[in-house]
């Protein structure tokens, strides 16, 4: 259920400082275990913050990871 | 014989640099303006000598996490710490400075929580679960200098679908009312969020409201038109960004038949501000 795997992955950029430390390194390498369809794992590596809204990601979460926040 | 002694509703990011960030100087004054009636409030509270607050708020994904997410949980246990966000941005900014610990009504909460299962509310329990700033921002301007009352949070999914319908969550209310009536108690009860705001949960649509959906809904509380508020869809809370009305409407079955006054009603644009009090 790729909505619950984003959301996992923004609820942990938010709470986990050295996972949002390593995925601002190297996204890639940062969400390589991630079970993410194409579209999701561009967003995030991109990082797209209304694309990853469209497609199931948490506005609140997007709107508060810490120096990744959408506003 | 127990009673519920004072009850109110309010918006809940009572922290005039985030408005003003977000909206600009009117935003900014148009809280400090609602923080003003919320101190206020505060001391009505206050002078009431409530045993003990019940607060009924949401999470922002803060602390149910997307592996469980409770339609309605209360929280037990004898105390109950403050949301910490290393690095906080945003609304999360509301907790800086704030107290680490505060009291939990244990009796109280437990009442809620295993009457509740007995009546056929499948409410969760958490023993740990700390609060954000939905619960704290109003309680620090409710209390001011004063000690904080023994809380009873209680949270209501207002934003990981599926919600909780507005009949449930009014429901659910009735029920918080009848253990406070059977209980020893003097209690207040108080509701946070809204009014509408992020309609849909669109990061596109971020700043927008809906003051005529307010509007109307605040003239629904003020009449004691339960029926009409109670028959509102989870689609129309939804499409105006009203989710967090389900708190209210929790508070709602704890006070019907009781009609709202109106405290403070403020259209902003990015969020309608609200504050409301329930004679019962």
């Amino acid at each position: 259920m790729s909505r619950y795997d984003v959301n996992v992955l923004l609820y942990r950029l938010k709470k986990d400082a050295a996972f949002r430390d390593r995925f601002r390194r190297d996204p890639m390498d940062a969400l390589r275990a991630a079970e993410l369809s194409d579209d999701e794992r561009d967003a995030l590596v991109r990082w797209n913050p209304r694309r990853l809204n469209e497609l199931g990601g948490s506005l609140h979460l997007l709107l508060s990871i810490p120096d990744l926040g959408a506003h | 014989m127990g009673r519920i002694v004072y009850a109110a509703a309010m918006s809940h990011v009572l922290h005039p640099p985030y408005y003003e960030k977000n909206v600009g100087p009117h935003g900014k004054r148009m809280v400090e303006e609602l923080i003003a009636v919320v101190r206020d409030m505060g001391r009505e509270l206050a002078a009431r000598r409530p045993d003990a607050l019940v607060v009924i708020a949401d999470d922002h994904l803060n602390v149910f996490s997307f592996d469980a997410v409770p339609a309605m949980c209360v929280r037990i246990g004898r105390s109950v710490s403050r949301m910490a966000q290393e690095g906080a941005i945003e609304f999360d900014r509301a907790l800086d400075g704030l107290a680490e610990r505060y009291p939990l009504h244990e009796d109280l909460a437990n009442r809620i929580l295993e009457e509740g299962l007995e009546a056929g509310f499948d409410f969760a329990a958490s023993w740990s679960a700390p609060l954000d700033h939905a619960f704290l921002s109003p309680l620090t301007v409710l209390h001011g200098d004063r000690a904080m009352t023994p809380l009873v949070p209680f949270w209501v999914n207002c934003f990981v679908a599926p919600l909780p319908s507005a009949r449930r969550c009014f429901a659910a209310g009735q029920h918080i009312a009848r253990v406070v009536a059977d209980g020893p108690w003097n209690v207040g009860v108080i509701a946070t969020g809204g009014l509408s705001h992020f309609p849909e949960l669109s990061l596109a649509r971020v700043g927008e409201s809906d003051p005529e959906f307010d509007r109307r809904v605040v003239g629904w509380m003020e009449r004691g038109d339960h029926a009409s508020l109670t028959a509102l869809t989870t689609k129309e809370l939804h499409a105006t960004g009203s989710h967090e009305l389900l708190n209210w409407m929790v508070l709602l079955g704890a006070v019907a038949p009781a009609r709202a006054r109106v405290r403070f009603f403020g259209e902003m644009g990015r969020i309608d501000l609200a504050a409301l009090a329930w004679d019962h």
